[in-house]
C-alpha cells in the first residue's frame, strides 16, 4: 500500500551537525539491561530498530567513568578501549542498516551508588541523592570539575572511535550537568553556582570541550529537562532552560527535550494511565521557538498523524520514541508502507521500564514478546520460519493474551489450520475487562492488535462464544491442543502471606467479591464501606479502589506489605496513583493481614505484632485481591482423566498449555509464553523452552 | 423504444424511488410509461413530469405479493414490449423482477447507479467487488432489458405532465407467497450492523458525561448510537457499539460521525456506508477524505442545533 | 424434507487492484476467495430446518471451477449432507441460475435457499431468477423462517427501515436469506477434515447467454473528498438534517 502523503514529512532527511539522518524517526536513549558487557544482545537489540527503519539509534545512558556506576541498574560504559570494541559492534550493525548511532554520555553524580566500582561520585554540592537515598557525593572543587570534564572529553573520543555519529552531553533526569543547572542540587557560591549564567557554566564548558574534541565530524546532542516541576528549587522553563538554550544553541547540533527530574520521572516517561501521547509537546515547542537547531523528543508517539502534525506545527523536528520502538521496532517501515493497522502500539504500561527500575533484568514488553530476545533467542518481530511440523491442525482453547499470541504466531509460521476457540462472546480473556479499570483504556491495544492480525491470517479461524469441554476438545480433530484458559482471583482469601485461606472469605456471599465478579459479572458491591484486601502488590487492588471510590464508596485499601501496590513504583505510576488515593479519600492500611471476615466487618492483625492484637474494620463489602489461581481444571481433566493415550487415540498427538493457566504472571509473560511455544512448536520437546544464549565468560580447557 | 417504470408503494403511500425512476427514465430515449400494480391503482398519483402514460394494473392484493407482481410484470412486458423496464433496487423488486427477466430471457442488471446511451443500446454503470471498482455493462443481443436502479441517486421528478391513463387487465392467478401482516422490529440487543442510520461519536467527546445527551439526540433522530474505539477502550461504551477493524463493520444508509478523526482502523469499519457525514473541528481530519459531506465545526454546537430540529 | 442451498465462492479485492488485459475484469491475482457471507447464514438456516424436523437432507450446490469446491466443503463441514458442483463459466446471475436450475430440477427439493446477494456482484438476483426459471414462488430477504411438514411455511421479510413483512408461502419455494437470521455454526477441525474426504458430484452445464456484458471495468475517480458544508452550526445542522431525511426515505 502506498504511504499516506500526509506522512511524507516524516521521511524527509535532516541534518544534525555534520551528519544527515535519513528520516525523522529517532530511537531515543533508553535502557535494555545489556550495557557494554553484553555487546551482542545490545547490538542485535539496537540493530533491529535500524532494520525497522529508524534513522538514528541510541545507546542507553553511557557511563563515562567508574565513578558513574549505577549498579544494580545496568548502563552502557565507555571506560576503556574494550568498551569501544563492544559498543563498536552496535555501531557496525546499525550502520549496516543505514541509520546513525548516538552515545548518551552520562555522569550520574550523587545518583550513582557505585555498588560495583566502589568509587565515589562527584557532584556540585554534597547531597544525599533523592533517588538513591544512601548515596552521597563528593563536593567538586575546581580540580574535580576539570577532571570530570576531561572524562566527558575522553569518553567522547572513545565514542567516536567506536563509530558513534552523535555524542550526548546528557543532563535530563537530574544527572550531573542538570544538577549544576538546578538550585535543588547546586548550592555553590563560586562561579559555578548562583546566577543562571553560573549554574549553566559547567554544562556550557563541557559542551565546548566535547565539541572541540570531536565536533568536527561528530554531532553534539544535549538532553535537558526543561522543567522539573519543583517550583523555584528545580529547573524552570523560563528562568533556566530557555536562557540556557539561547546561551549554548550555537554549540549544539540537536536538542533532546524532556521534563521532570529523576525521582518522579514518570512525568516524562508517562504511563498511559495518567497521560495521553504527546504530553511533552508544549515544552518541546517552547525550546523549538528559541533554538535555531533541530529539536527532538519523546511523547509515547504511535500515531503517524500526530507525529506529522507535531513537525508541521513547529513543535518538533524529529520524532523520538522509546517505548513505541520497543513495542514495534518496525513502526517507521509500517508507516512508510501504509500498513498502519500492522503497527503494534505501545500501551504505556511501563513494564519495560519496571525491569530497569528493579535493576538487573533484561528488557521485556507486554506488546512485543521479541523485545530482548533478538540475540539470545534469535527472534525477529516480523519474521517467522515456516514450522517443520506445519502439516498439523492446532486447537487453542482460550483467546486471552497467551492464546491470541500463540494463534497469531502459529498462523504466521504456516500451521495448516489453527482454530482459536473462546468461551466468551468477546476475545481477550482477562483483557476484556482489565482495560475498563480507570486509566487503563490503552491496554486494550493488546487485544485490538491481535484481533486485527488474526483476522488477516487465512489459516487461523477464531470462534467465539463457544465453550469446549474435555470431550469436545478430544474430539475436535486437532493434532495439537494448546490450553490457554487463564487464571482467576481466589474466592476464599487464599494469599501469598499466610498461604492459607481467610476464615469467612467466600465470594459466594453477597458481601465478598473478587475483581472478576465486580468488573466482568457485574456483581453489585453492597453498602458504602468497602475494604479491599490486596496481597497482590500490582495494579488490581489500587485500580479497584480508585474505581469504587469514584462510584462514591468509602474505600479502605489494606495490604500485608509495607507499601500498597509496590510494583507500581517500578512502573513509575506510584506517585500519581498515590495522589489519586489521597484525593479520593481512600484510606490505606499497610502491614495488616485479615484474620477473619464477618458480615459487616473485617478483622485484621498487624503482621509484626507478635501478640496479634485484632483491629476491626467496618466493611459492607470486602474485595478479595489476595492471589490468583490458574484455571487448570480443563488441562488437568485432559491430562489426568482423559489421559494422553486416549487423546492419541482421537488423533491428538500433543497437549500443551500457555499463559496464566500454567502460573499466573504479568500480561507480558502470558504473551511471551504463547509466543515461545509457537516459535518452538517444531522443536523436539516444545513444552521445554530451548536454551537461550548467555553472554558470559566460559573457562577454556587449555589455560 | 419505450421505457416502462414500475411504481412502488407501501402501506398506501407511493415510495420516493418511483419519482427517481421517472427522472432516470427521462435520460433514455422514447416515451415513458409508469405502471402501478395495486389493488386500487388510481389511489397512487403518478402524474409526474416526463411521464407520457400511466398504466393501471389492478390486482387482488393490497400489499406486495411476489407471484402476483411477477404475473403483472410479465403481462406488462409481453403486452407493451418496452425496450427498458426500470424498477427500484428494493427488497420487493428483488423478489420478482429477476424472476420475470430470467424467464423471458431479457437483459438484466441491478444496483445500477448510472445510465447512458450507446447508439440504440442502453449502457448501465454499477459497482463490483464491494464497491471498489465500477463497470459499464451493456446487453448485446437483447432487445429488452430490465434494470433495478439504486435509490437516492437520481433526483425525484416533480409533479406535472399530462399523462394519459390506461388499464391492463391481468387474470387472477395463484399467489403462493401471501402477505399476512406487517410487524415492527422488536427492540432487541443493540446490533449496530443492521441499523440504517448510525450516529457515531469519537474522541471529540472528551467527557463521558456528554454521552447521554448524544444518545438522546440519536434516539430523536432515529439513529442508533455507535462509537469509535477510544470510547470503548475508556470503558464508556460496550464493544457491541464499536465501529472499526477490531469492532464491527457497518454499512448503514447514513453514517453521521461526530468528533471522529478517521483512523485507518475506524474507516475500515464504515467506509462503504451509503452516505457519510462527518463533523470535526480539525479541517485536516482523515475522515473528510472518506466522507461524502463534512463540516469543520464543534460537534456539540452542531448537536445542539440538530436537537432543536428533531 | 430436502433443502438445496445454493452457495457462491465470492472474490474480494484488497487495497490494490489491476485489471485484465481487456479491461473487463480485475486481474485474478488481486482477488481473494471465500464463501459468500450470506451463504453461511442460508446453510445454517437449512441445517436448523433439518434439525427442527428431525430428518431431511441438505444439499449444497455451487457453480464454478474446481477451486469453488472449497465453499462446498465448508458447507459439508458445517453439516450439509451432499455437495454438488456445476462446472460452468457462468458469471452472471441468470447464467448461474440456469445452471442451478438443472440441479434443482433433478433434486426436487421442498425448499431452495439462496443468499440475498453475493458480496462481489451484489445483483441480488440469482435466487429470484432461479424461481422464475422453475416457476417456483420466491420469498426474498428472509430474516425468519418456519417450515412445517405440511407443505407450508411462514417467513419474515425485512423491508427497508426494518419493517417486517410476514408472509405465508407454499412449498416448494425459493427463499433468499438475509444476514443476521441466525448465527452460523462453526465447523470443528474433525468436520473440516471429514469434509475434505467427502466426494463432491461434478456436473457440467454450458453458460448460455449472459444477462449483461461488461464493456469496461475501472476504478472510480475519487472525488475531492467531502463536500464541505459551511455556515453557522445552525445552518450546518439544517443541511445535515436535510441530507439525512433524503437518504433515509
Amino acid at each position: 500500500m502506498p504511504r499516506d502523503p500526509k506522512h511524507d514529512i516524516l521521511f524527509e532527511p535532516i541534518k544534525i551537525g555534520p551528519k544527515t539522518m535519513k528520516n525523522r524517526f529517532y530511537q531515543i536513549p533508553h535502557c535494555n539491561g545489556y550495557g557494554s558487557e553484553k555487546p551482542f544482545n545490545q547490538a542485535y537489540f539496537r540493530a533491529m530498530k535500524a532494520e525497522g527503519g529508524y534513522g538514528a539509534v541510541c545507546t542507553e545512558y553511557c557511563s563515562i567513568s567508574p565513578e558513574s556506576d549505577d549498579t544494580h541498574r545496568i548502563s552502557a560504559r565507555l571506560w576503556d578501549d574494550d568498551d569501544v570494541k563492544n559498543l563498536g559492534l552496535m555501531c557496525d550493525m546499525v550502520h549496516e542498516q543505514g541509520a546513525l548511532t548516538a552515545a548518551e554520555l552520562w555522569y550520574g553524580g550523587p545518583h550513582a551508588p557505585c555498588m560495583e566500582s566502589r568509587a565515589v561520585p562527584r557532584g556540585p554540592s554534597q547531597i544525599p541523592s533523592d533517588f538513591e537515598h544512601l548515596t552521597y557525593c563528593k563536593e567538586m572543587d575546581k580540580d574535580d570539575i576539570r577532571a570530570v570534564q576531561k572524562m566527558y572529553v575522553d569518553a567522547a573520543k572513545r565514542a567516536r572511535r567506536a563509530g558513534f555519529d552523535i555524542v550526548y552531553v546528557y543532563g535530563s533526569h537530574s544527572y550531573l550537568p542538570q544538577q549544576f543547572l538546578t538550585p535543588y542540587y547546586n548550592k555553590r557560591t563560586d562561579e559555578y553556582g548562583g546566577s543562571i549564567e553560573n549554574r549553566a557554566r559547567f554544562w556550557r564548558e563541557t559542551i565546548e570541550q566535547v565539541k572541540e574534541a570531536v565536533g568536527d565530524d561528530t554531532a553534539i546532542a544535549v538532553r535537558m529537562s526543561t522543567d522539573m516541576f519543583m517550583g523555584e528549587a528545580g529547573t524552570q522553563l523560563e528562568r533556566d532552560c530557555l536562557p540556557f538554550v539561547e546561551l549554548v544553541d550555537e554549540l549544539v547540533d540537536v536538542w533532546d527535550i524532556n521534563v521532570s527530574g529523576i525521582s518522579e520521572w514518570g512525568e516524562d516517561a508517562t504511563p498511559s494511565r495518567f497521560y495521553p501521547a504527546g504530553r511533552l509537546l508544549p515544552w518541546q515547542a517552547a525550546v523549538k521557538a528559541v533554538s535555531k537547531k533541530p529539536v527532538l523528543g519523546v511523547g509515547r508517539f504511535t500515531n503517524p498523524d500526530m507525529m506529522a502534525d507535531a513537525i508541521r506545527a513547529g513543535q518538533l523536528d524529529i520524532i523520538a520514541t522509546c517505548r513505541p520502538s520497543i513495542a514495534d521496532p518496525f513502526l517507521p517501515m509500517k508507516i512508510d508502507e501504509g500498513r498502519l493497522d500492522d503497527i503494534r502500539e505501545c500501551i504505556g504500561c511501563n513494564v519495560c521500564i519496571s525491569r530497569w527500575e528493579i535493576g538487573g533484568p533484561p528488557i521485556i514488553c507486554t506488546q512485543n514478546a521479541t523485545a530482548g530476545e533478538e540475540y539470545r533467542r534469535g527472534w525477529h518481530p516480523e519474521k517467522f520460519t515456516h514450522a517443520e511440523n506445519s502439516d498439523n491442525d492446532v486447537l487453542i482453547v482460550g483467546a486471552g493474551p497467551a492464546g491470541m499470541e500463540c494463534a497469531m504466531v502459529l498462523g504466521k509460521r504456516g500451521m495448516r489450520r489453527v482454530h482459536l476457540v473462546e468461551a466468551e462472546a468477546e476475545l481477550g480473556g482477562g483483557m476484556r475487562w482489565i482495560p475498563q479499570l480507570p486509566g487503563l483504556g490503552e491496554w486494550a491495544r493488546v487485544v485490538n492488535y491481535r484481533k486485527i492480525q488474526l483476522d488477516k491470517l487465512k489459516n487461523v479461524e477464531v470462534i467465539s462464544g463457544t465453550r469446549l469441554d474435555a470431550k469436545g476438545i478430544a474430539e475436535y480433530g486437532a493434532e495439537i491442543v494448546i490450553v490457554a484458559t487463564g487464571s482467576y482471583w481466589a474466592t476464599n482469601g487464599l494469599n501469598g502471606c499466610t498461604h492459607d485461606t481467610v476464615p469467612g472469605a467466600d465470594a459466594a456471599l453477597p458481601y465478598c467479591l473478587t475483581p472478576e465478579q465486580i468488573m466482568d459479572e457485574g456483581k453489585p458491591v453492597p453498602g458504602s464501606r468497602v475494604v479491599i484486601v490486596d496481597n497482590d502488590g500490582y495494579f488490581m487492588g489500587i485500580s479497584l479502589a480508585e474505581r469504587l471510590a469514584l462510584e462514591g464508596k468509602k474505600v479502605t485499601l489494606m495490604t500485608h506489605l509495607g507499601h500498597v501496590a509496590p510494583y507500581m513504583h517500578f512502573t513509575l505510576e506510584a506517585p500519581n496513583q498515590h495522589r489519586k488515593l489521597h484525593k479520593l479519600g481512600i484510606e490505606t492500611v499497610t502491614y495488616h493481614q485479615p484474620s477473619r471476615i464477618e458480615e459487616g466487618r473485617l478483622v485484621a492483625t498487624h503482621v509484626y505484632d507478635e501478640e496479634g492484637h485484632e483491629r476491626s474494620f467496618d466493611a459492607d463489602a470486602v474485595v478479595l485481591v489476595t492471589q490468583r489461581r490458574s484455571n487448570e481444571a480443563l488441562f488437568r481433566q485432559l491430562k489426568d482423566e482423559t489421559g494422553l493415550d486416549a487423546l492419541r487415540a482421537e488423533g491428538v498427538e500433543a497437549l500443551y498449555r500457555v499463559g496464566d493457566c500454567v502460573a499466573p504472571r504479568l500480561i507480558a509473560d502470558a504473551v511471551f509464553d504463547g509466543h515461545r511455544l509457537a516459535r518452538e512448536i517444531d522443536s523436539d520437546d516444545p513444552e521445554t523452552p530451548l536454551p537461550f544464549k548467555r553472554e558470559r565468560h566460559v573457562v577454556s580447557a587449555a589455560v | 423504444m419505450s421505457v416502462l417504470v414500475v411504481a412502488e408503494h407501501l402501506r398506501g403511500k407511493l415510495r420516493d424511488v418511483t419519482r427517481e425512476l421517472v427522472t432516470a427514465a427521462g435520460e433514455l430515449p422514447g416515451p415513458v410509461a409508469v405502471a402501478v400494480i395495486a389493488k386500487d391503482p388510481a389511489a397512487f398519483d403518478v402524474r409526474l413530469a416526463g411521464v407520457d402514460e400511466i398504466v393501471h394494473v389492478a390486482v387482488d392484493c393490497e400489499e406486495f405479493e411476489s407471484d402476483v407482481y411477477r404475473a403483472a410484470l410479465e403481462a406488462l412486458i409481453r403486452e407493451r414490449r418496452p425496450g427498458v423496464t426500470l424498477l427500484g433496487f428494493t427488497v420487493n423488486s428483488m423478489g420478482y423482477a429477476p424472476a420475470v427477466a430470467a424467464k423471458l430471457g431479457l437483459g438484466f442488471a441491478s444496483d445500477v447507479h448510472g445510465l447512458a446511451q450507446s447508439g440504440d443500446a442502453v449502457v448501465a454503470t454499477r459497482s463490483f467487488y464491494g464497491a471498489k471498482v465500477q463497470a459499464e455493462v451493456d446487453f448485446p443481443g437483447r432487445e429488452q432489458v430490465v434494470l433495478l436502479l439504486r435509490p437516492t441517486v437520481w433526483p425525484q421528478a416533480e409533479n406535472g405532465g399530462g399523462a394519459s391513463t390506461t388499464s391492463l387487465p391481468v387474470p387472477a392467478g395463484a399467489s403462493r407467497a401471501r402477505h399476512r401482516s406487517f410487524e415492527e422490529q422488536p427492540p432487541g440487543d443493540v446490533d449496530i450492523t443492521t441499523a440504517d442510520f448510525l450516529l457515531s461519536v469519537g474522541r471529540g467527546v472528551e467527557d463521558k458525561d456528554s454521552l447521554p445527551e448524544l444518545a438522546a439526540l440519536a434516539e430523536k433522530m432515529g439513529a442508533v448510537l455507535s462509537v469509535s474505539r477510544p470510547l470503548v477502550d475508556a470503558g464508556w461504551m460496550p464493544s457491541a457499539r464499536q465501529v472499526g477493524q477490531s469492532g464491527k463493520t457497518v454499512k448503514p444508509k447514513v453514517y453521521l460521525a461526530l468528533g471522529i478523526s478517521g483512523a485507518v482502523q475506524h474507516l475500515a469499519g464504515m467506509k462503504t456506508s451509503g452516505t457519510i457525514i462527518a463533523v470535526n473541528t480539525d479541517p485536516e481530519a482523515a475522515i473528510f477524505g472518506t466522507a461524502h459531506y463534512g463540516a469543520v465545526a464543534d460537534l456539540f454546537d452542531v448537536a445542539e442545533e440538530l436537537d432543536k430540529l428533531y | 424434507m430436502k433443502v438445496v442451498v445454493c452457495v457462491k465462492q465470492v472474490a474480494a479485492l484488497g487495497d490494490e487492484v489491476e485489471f485484465t488485459a481487456d479491461g473487463r475484469d480485475v486481474d485474478p491475482d488481486f482477488l481473494e476467495h471465500a464463501l459468500n457471507e450470506w451463504d453461511a447464514y442460508s446453510t445454517e438456516a437449512a441445517l436448523r430446518i433439518r434439525e427442527a424436523l428431525g430428518s431431511g437432507e441438505v444439499v449444497a450446490v455451487t457453480v464454478g471451477g474446481g477451486k469453488t469446491e472449497a465453499v462446498l466443503r465448508r458447507c459439508l463441514a458445517m453439516g450439509a449432507d451432499r455437495g454438488v458442483r456445476i462446472e460452468s463459466p457462468a458469471a452472471d446471475p441468470f447464467a448461474i441460475a440456469r445452471a442451478l436450475a438443472s440441479v434443482v430440477e433433478r433434486e426436487r427439493p421442498e425448499l431452495v435457499l439462496c443468499g440475498v446477494q453475493s458480496s462481489d456482484s451484489v445483483q441480488a438476483a440469482t435466487g429470484a431468477a432461479l424461481a422464475g426459471l422453475l416457476d417456483l414462488p420466491c420469498v426474498a430477504v428472509v430474516t425468519k423462517v418456519d417450515v412445517g411438514g405440511d407443505g407450508r411455511g411462514s417467513a419474515h421479510r425485512e423491508l427497508e427501515g426494518g419493517l417486517l413483512d410476514v408472509v405465508d408461502f407454499d412449498l416448494p419455494a425459493v427463499l433468499t436469506i438475509q444476514t443476521g437470521i441466525n448465527e452460523p455454526r462453526y465447523a470443528t477441525l474433525r468436520a473440516i477434515k471429514q469434509a475434505e474426504q467427502q466426494e463432491i458430484e461434478v456436473l457440467s452445464c454450458p453458460a448460455g447467454e449472459p444477462a449483461y456484458s461488461v464493456r469496461r471495468m475501472f476504478v472510480p475517480v475519487r472525488g475531492e473528498g467531502a463536500e464541505m458544508l459551511s455556515g453557522s452550526p445552525a445552518q450546518i445542522a439544517a443541511r445535515i438534517a436535510e441530507i439525512v431525511n433524503e437518504r433515509l426515505a
